[in-house]
This record gives C-alpha cells, structure tokens and sequence, in this order.
C-alpha cells in the first residue's frame, strides 16, 4: 500500500490489462534492485527542474517528476501506470541531469525500459513494433543501419539523387577509401571474431532473452543465425 | 540604590545560558526558575533528543545547569516566581516568592528569558481531533515516547505501521491568529520521523507539509537524511481532517499537491506539528514588567534585526523563543547577546555612579 492505492485510477479504461498487485510489486521490487537505482534517484524536492528542462514534457502528458515522485513513493500503481505509459514518450536525453538532488529520472526510466522489456509487457512490444528490423540488424550484424537499408522507395522524401546511388550502391561503397566499407549490407564490415564475441555477449547477458517475449518471431530467427554460426566455431550453448 | 546584580527569569537553555555568560565575564546573576528543576522545556516536556544533533536532551540539560549552579557568581532561586516589580533601570526590586517565603532581589538589569508554550491543538481550525482520539498526539507526546525508546498506539499500546506527521498546526493561520513560521517544527518532525524509522524499521513514515523550512545546514543534515537514508516520505498538503476508521485506525484526508490528486490515507498515528507560543510565564513577565508584547504575546523588540534583545524598556533584555519562535542556536545566541548587553548596562552605571 502507497499513497495510493487503486482509488484514483479505473483500470478498466486504461489501454493495457491491469495486473494484480503483485505483479506490480514484483516489477517495481525488479527495478528498485537494480544495482543502478541507488545512484539514480536519493530524494525528490518536487521542484519541477526536470520537467522544466524535459524536451518531451512540453509534447507529452510527462513529467520525469512524476517518474521520480512514483519511484520514491513506492507508489506500485502509478509506477505500473508509467511502465506501460509515460516511459516510452521519454526521449532519453538526459536533460533531467541537472536535478539539484542528483537524481536520475532519466536513467530510472532507462531501468524501467529494461524491465519492461525482460518481462514482456505490453508497451514494451508496442513501442519496439517498429523497431524490429533494427533489432535484427544489430543484434545480426552489429550495426545499426546499413547501406542496402536506404532504399529510395523507403525514403521518397531524400529527393532524386537517392536513386542513382543506391541503383549502384556496391560501386559507390567501393570508391570509399577505407576497405571496411566496402560492403552494402552492414555499415561496415564486421569481423568474424567481432560478431562471434558479439553473439556471446547478447546470449550472457540476456540480451536475446529480452526480446523472446516482446517479439517471439525475431528472436526465433535471431537464435537460429546464433546457434548456426556458433556452432561453426564450435560453441555450444 | 544601584545594584550590579542581573535577575535572569526562566532556567531554560536561554536562561541558562545569560546566568553563565554573566558570571563568565565578571557579573553576578540570580537565576529564578518557577518550575523545582533547570532545564526548562526540553525537561518538562521530556523531549527525547535536541533538534538538530539529537544529543539526549537530559544529559545537555544538565551540562548546562552545572555550569550555571557550580558558579560562584550566579544564585538559583527554584521553585521561585517573581510576583512584583519596583524601581527603575539600574535599580529594580523584584519581590520573589519561593518554597522559604517572600524576598526582595535588587537588581540592575533584568534578562527576560521565559521561553514559549506549545501551541495547544485543542485550538486548531482543522478537525484533526487532537483530544478526541488516543492515537493522534503532538510533537512533544512522541518525544516522550521516543525518550523511553518505546513508541505504541497509546490506543492499544501496539507499534505503528503508519505514522504521519501533519505540519503547521497552529502556525501560519490566520484563522488562529499565528501568522508567524514557528521556525523549528520542520526540523523537529523530521528529527523524529527519523528516529521512528529507526525504532520501527518497517514503518511507513509520512510528513504532510506546505513548505519545508530546512533552514540552513539543517538540510543536509535532517531532511536529505530522513529522506534519503531513511525512506521518510515528504507529501506537500496539509491535511484537513482526521477521520476515525472501522477496523480502528485514523483516514488522513488531504490533497496530493505536487501529484495533483486527493488522498486519503489510513494511518495508525498521528503527529500533530505544534508551533510555538509565548508561554504562561512570557505573557505574565511582560505584564509583571510592564515590558510591549507583540502581537502574538511575545517580547517586543524594537530595535530591530540588529538589536534583537532590547525591550522597549530600559534594562530589560529578553532572549531566546521569549521574542519569538526559536531554535537552540537562536537561543542561546541570543541570550549571550542579552547577557553581555545587562552586564554593560550595569556598568555603564556603576562608572557614571562613581565618576
């Protein structure tokens, strides 16, 4: 029980399911004993700098006060509310920094995010949707975007010259002076030794295991390339 | 007659403090206290730990009070009120009444430092139900249950799990009359909200404010700590109403200002803000004396921030939550300023005397 309690809000008419409170408790337990949040967030005066200097304030109904004031309370519903909400109309900007108490509201989002993620809640999967096919490309290749991405079909908007380089894109990446780029579907080439390392440190860390439930058909894929690939280097999981 | 003799009213920590400042640079004091012991208020009132160090109020007392009766140069009358006054600046003549009788004091200055009352929140204009239900109590109340390291529901004598302090009661309302800050409440309820959660370290503790006035180091000293180390929850709104519960607990009802909603909370104890007052003794001293009080019904002190202890009346000082609400650091300051100003009274009479 926080100051709260459900009184305040319907979950009926909220755009997600409601959980029982424990689940919230649990969540909340999950991110509060992340070895992070200690530095993220000591107390909060309520003074309102962090909205005030909030690019995404001023667009959204969010306040990173708000953020703050729930994690302090302890207040398992609103920070429910928030996980499932406000967290994904934060920019990650970190103009928050400048709290006079020191606090992080930013950095508990990102915390809040990562929990979001690991358990598969409903924003979490909304809000990656569209981000799938970066997801693949990342955590595949090890980079971000890649030439063969900028299709002028994807991006009408980038005017006529777009046509012309990408119809001969593979030339185009070879006249560039630096042999790592000469390579159309990864920004740069990456190593073997790179990726492997790579697909070691996203399966350790949990990093795959994140997405299994935001996104079931990527990180099906994503586990077969892995194994594959690891397994040609003799590596077994 | 002139007399070098200074009549110090009040043996609390102000008091205390003029009796020795006094005697350290070379005057002679009679300290009269009402009450049978020194130490005034943080004594009578069983305060557990002082605001903001939370040194044992007994023990500072007390070191104080030796200072004071093992010096030569200062008499302690107890149990001793001063039940008339004569004469004029350099030579008074207080009529005292003790456990041996009448006697007459002469005395050429006279330090007023008769202290303040706690607001009595029977007189409160919210319903917070003060003598209506056991387990909402006053500042001081949870001092003395914090003293014997034992704090309960006086209800059912059970710990809380919830414990709330409601600030501002009896300050800064006009509807009471107390227009004034009482200064120390702020660092006070969060002195002792710590302490709670140390006591009952799965409480849940709770101070309903309007402003928090951490003046000073007391921020970083009572509230980022409270806060910070010891999970007190600060919600700025004042509570208007303490409502009884079925199941025997106390609904707090209030606004959530900074969330922008209403609350109301259920809590097994309540922790009235008291501010402060003058006390019996501070209006009846100024009456005796014929000393201005403001206002309020504290000293009036009409020179200003930089003469804070003269009266309007010639070789009266006045020291300490005598003038007006106070902490320790404002008392005793205070009241060496009040000492050194009586002592320099009589002088100055003494050498135009003798010249």
């Amino acid at each position: 029980m926080t100051m709260t309690d459900a009184h305040y809000k319907a979950p009926q008419v909220a755009g997600y399911a409601d959980v029982p409170l424990e689940e919230k408790q649990r969540l909340f337990a999950e991110v509060k004993n992340d070895i992070r949040f200690a530095d993220y967030l000591y107390g909060c005066y309520e003074c309102g700098i962090c909205v005030a200097a909030c690019p995404s304030a001023r667009f959204y109904d969010f306040s990173p006060r708000r953020i703050a004031q729930a994690a302090a309370r302890e207040d398992v519903e609103l920070f429910y509310q928030q996980m499932q909400e406000d967290i994904w109309e934060c920019s990650q900007c970190f103009s928050c920094l400048r709290c006079p108490r020191g606090n992080n509201p930013g950095g508990i989002i990102t915390i809040m995010r990562e929990v979001a993620v690991g358990n598969g809640l409903a924003s979490a999967r909304e809000a990656l949707k569209a981000y799938s096919r970066i997801i693949y490309k990342i955590m595949s290749t090890g980079t971000q975007v890649s030439p063969d991405m900028l299709q002028p079909d994807a991006f009408p908007d980038w005017g006529p010259e777009t046509s012309d380089v990408s119809a001969h894109l593979d030339l185009w990446r070879r006249a560039l002076p630096p042999e790592t780029l000469h390579t159309t579907s990864t920004g740069w080439a990456v190593a073997d030794k790179t990726l492997i390392e790579l697909y070691l440190i996203w399966h350790h860390t949990g990093a795959l295991d994140m997405i299994a439930d935001v996104d079931p058909g990527l990180h099906a894929i994503l586990a077969e390339v892995m194994e594959e690939r690891l397994e040609e280097e003799g590596i077994e999981l | 007659m002139s007399s070098d003799t200074i009549a110090v009213i009040g043996g609390g920590p102000g008091g205390l403090r003029a009796a020795r400042g006094i005697a350290e640079i070379g005057g002679s004091a009679v300290l009269i206290e009402q009450r049978e012991f020194l130490g005034g208020t943080p004594i009578a009132e069983n305060y557990a730990g002082l605001t903001p160090h939370n040194e044992p109020a007994e023990a500072a007392m007390r070191r104080m009070a030796e200072a004071v009766t093992s010096h030569p140069a200062v008499q302690v009358r107890l149990g001793t009120q001063v039940v008339a006054a004569e004469g004029e600046a350099g030579a008074f003549t207080l009529t005292l009444r003790g456990p041996d009788g009448r006697e007459q004091v002469g005395c050429g200055a006279i330090v007023l430092a008769t202290g303040f009352g706690h607001f009595d929140p029977g007189r409160e204009t919210q319903m917070y139900g003060y003598y209506e239900f056991p387990d909402v109590i006053a500042l001081q109340d949870l001092e003395a249950m914090l003293k014997v390291h034992n704090v309960v529901r006086p209800s059912n004598g059970q710990p809380p799990e919830r414990v709330c302090f409601v600030q501002c009661v009896g300050s800064r309302d006009r509807q009471i009359g107390n227009e004034y800050c009482s200064k120390v409440c702020c660092g006070v309820a969060s002195k002792e909200a710590i302490e709670v959660r140390q006591l009952l370290p799965d409480s849940k503790v709770f101070i309903f404010y309007i402003d928090m006035r951490m003046y000073g180091f007391w921020e970083s000293q009572i509230y980022w700590p409270a806060q910070e180390q010891h999970h007190v929850q600060y919600i700025k709104g004042i509570i208007t109403e303490v409502l009884p519960t079925k199941d025997g607990r106390l609904l707090v009802r209030g606004e959530d200002t900074t969330m922008g909603r209403p609350m109301e909370v259920p809590m097994d104890l309540v922790v009235l803000s008291v501010g402060m007052e003058p006390s019996p003794g501070t209006r009846a001293m100024a009456r005796l004396l014929g000393v201005k009080q403001d206002k309020y019904g504290f000293i009036h002190a009409p020179g200003g921030p930089l003469d804070p202890v003269s009266t309007d009346r010639e070789g009266i000082y006045a020291c300490g939550a005598a003038l007006g609400p106070a902490d320790l650091e404002d008392t005793v300051s205070s009241a060496a300023n009040a000492a050194l100003r009586a002592v320099a009274y009589v002088r100055s009479r003494s050498l135009s005397a003798a010249g």
